[in-house]
């Protein structure tokens, strides 16, 4: 029981839907008052898709897809401390405020959902 | 409200940031009609990001190709190492999957004060706003002698495509122990490191195939982007084969002798087996006529909404804007294009706007598995493009670091690509 439990579990989870249920709430918060932080977010987003994919099919550049929120934040804090490993990533990471870290890393990590 | 297809569901992964962009639905509202002229990496991207952010917003992207080739990359086909398709990309997904109607037909003439432009066809297009990303032109007699009737003896190979191939084909078939001579244009032009790239990755093919093959590279100028880096490369990879002179050993490049292929100086005469002509730049020839450019031959724009300081209710970006410290770079192409569609559509929506961020970030071959890259971040300040924080690579990195960032160029231009025409 437990078994086949898991199964529909993971059945109803897919990629597809999964994406499908993200985007929903995507449009359901930019329709309402919830709308400046999603926004916002999205835009600064725009800045992360000119080197990496949204989908996850990177080649070659490390994927921003499936970190998650937290994981997303403290890497860029890292980026912004240090030019290494990346002096790209340290120049964006000094451009943004804290504000606009959690925004972006929120919005990022639920692309991977 | 947007009905979804079957095909734009499956393509929801790609498209949700797109999604999350578009502002609340002005339900009944006549949607504003925003034309775009140039299927550039500016053209392409405002015209993605605008039909994205609004499903309020008509777009219309004036483009006569069918296909554009990137300019970025075309180099590694110089040398032999890709061919040029790899390149190519057609504009079939912008329409599919965002709705642009894409017009291949080239725009004649703008006029501000009906909101139209005239098609090459006749016909023509009224807008509410219209983006011009007209790319470059090359200017007028800069070289006496350089006329389109030597271009296909010389090529500049400055707009990626049969050019491109021409030069390729040249160098093909030199013979081993020819001179390859590479003219190099003033400032400001497309693309600072890119004639000193080609320079590298025709070194890395004259090594591999014509080995007493010689490169001279004429510049118009005292010094170029990246120096440190593309002299320590030069030295290293290709000891004895490649000459750079200054404008002030030569006294500049003043004309050009196609039937004898040479390149004249004010104090010689030099015969190539191979030439090269990158001439003098300014902003396309439709911003030219649209009097859209100032007297520097380049387009002023307000630095936050990238709207023209001489033609209100056009905006232009890329190469052919000026005014501050932006490079004239496919990726500053792409950011400008990012913040200017979402401030035409913050005002033509009513939506929140949020400070721009403008970036540019070049990945550049000094050899096909040794690359260096840059990045910079700027601010709109007084009107003008700041440069606020810049880093770029250094002399002594490790060969290693140099191979994971030519691994990192191949993955950027498969996602930057992807961001601009998938």
């Amino acid at each position: 029981m437990t078994g086949k439990l898991r199964n529909r579990r993971v059945f109803s989870t897919r990629p597809v839907a999964r994406s499908a249920i993200a985007t929903a709430l995507v449009l359901l918060f930019s329709q309402s008052g919830a709308a400046v932080g999603a926004d916002q977010g999205a835009q600064l987003a725009a800045n992360c898709t000119s080197c990496h994919r949204l989908d996850g099919h990177d080649k070659g550049i490390p994927p921003i897809i499936g970190l998650g929120e937290e994981r997303l934040t403290s890497a860029m804090l890292a980026y912004r401390a240090s030019q290494s490993p990346s002096h790209i990533m340290h120049a964006i990471a000094l451009s943004l405020s804290d504000e606009e870290i959690a925004s972006v890393a929120r919005y990022v990590a639920a692309q991977g959902k | 409200m947007k009905s979804w297809t079957r095909r734009e569901f499956g393509c929801l992964t790609g498209a949700a940031l797109l999604t999350a962009l578009r502002p609340r639905m002005a339900l009944g509202k006549t949607k504003a009609r925003v034309v775009v002229i140039g299927g550039g990496i500016g053209g392409a991207t405002v015209a993605k990001y605008l039909a994205a952010s609004a499903t309020t917003i008509d777009v219309t992207l004036v483009e006569p190709r069918q296909v554009y080739t990137t300019c970025f990359f075309s180099n590694l086909h110089l040398a032999g190492l890709r061919p040029l398709e790899q390149f190519t990309h057609g504009y079939e997904a912008l329409t599919r999957q965002y709705g642009i109607t894409v017009v291949h037909e080239s725009a004649e003439a703008i006029d501000p004060a009906a909101k139209t432009v005239t098609l090459n066809n006749g016909s023509t297009l009224s807008y509410d706003r219209l983006i011009v990303a007209p790319g470059i032109a090359f200017r007028d007699a800069a070289l006496e002698g350089y006329d389109e009737a030597a271009m296909e003896i010389m090529p500049h190979a400055w707009n990626a495509g049969q050019q491109t191939k021409l030069l390729r084909q040249q160098l093909e078939s030199m013979e081993d122990g020819g001179l390859f001579v590479l003219v190099a244009p003033p400032n400001p032009f497309r693309c600072p490191p890119a004639p000193y790239e080609r320079a590298s990755l025709v070194a890395s093919y004259f090594q591999r195939r014509k080995p007493k093959a010689k490169i001279l590279i004429l510049d118009a100028k005292d010094s170029f982007n990246a120096q440190d880096l593309f002299q320590d490369a030069w030295n290293r990879h290709y000891p004895g084969m490649i000459e750079w002179l200054p404008a002030q050993f030569t006294g500049g490049v003043t004309a050009i002798d196609a039937k004898t292929r040479s390149v004249i100086t004010a104090g010689a005469t030099f015969k190539a087996a191979v030439a090269n002509v990158i001439p003098a730049q300014m902003a396309g020839r439709l911003a030219q006529q649209a009097g859209l450019a100032n007297q520097s031959g380049w387009c002023p724009v307000d630095p936050v909404t990238f709207e023209s300081a001489l033609q209100p209710g056009v905006h232009l970006v890329g190469d052919a804007i000026i005014g501050g410290d932006m490079p004239k770079s496919a990726f500053c192409a792409n950011s400008q294009a990012k913040a200017c569609a979402f401030a035409i559509a913050a005002d033509l929506t009513g939506s929140a706007r949020f400070p721009a961020h403008l970036f540019n970030t070049c990945y550049t071959y000094l050899a096909p598995d040794d690359a260096f890259s840059n990045a910079i971040s700027f601010k709109p300040v007084d009107g003008k493009f700041k440069s606020v924080i810049s880093f770029v690579s250094k002399v002594e990195e490790s060969s290693e670091v140099r191979r994971q960032a030519a691994r990192a160029a191949e993955g950027w231009y498969d996602a930057f690509t992807h961001d601009v025409f998938g």
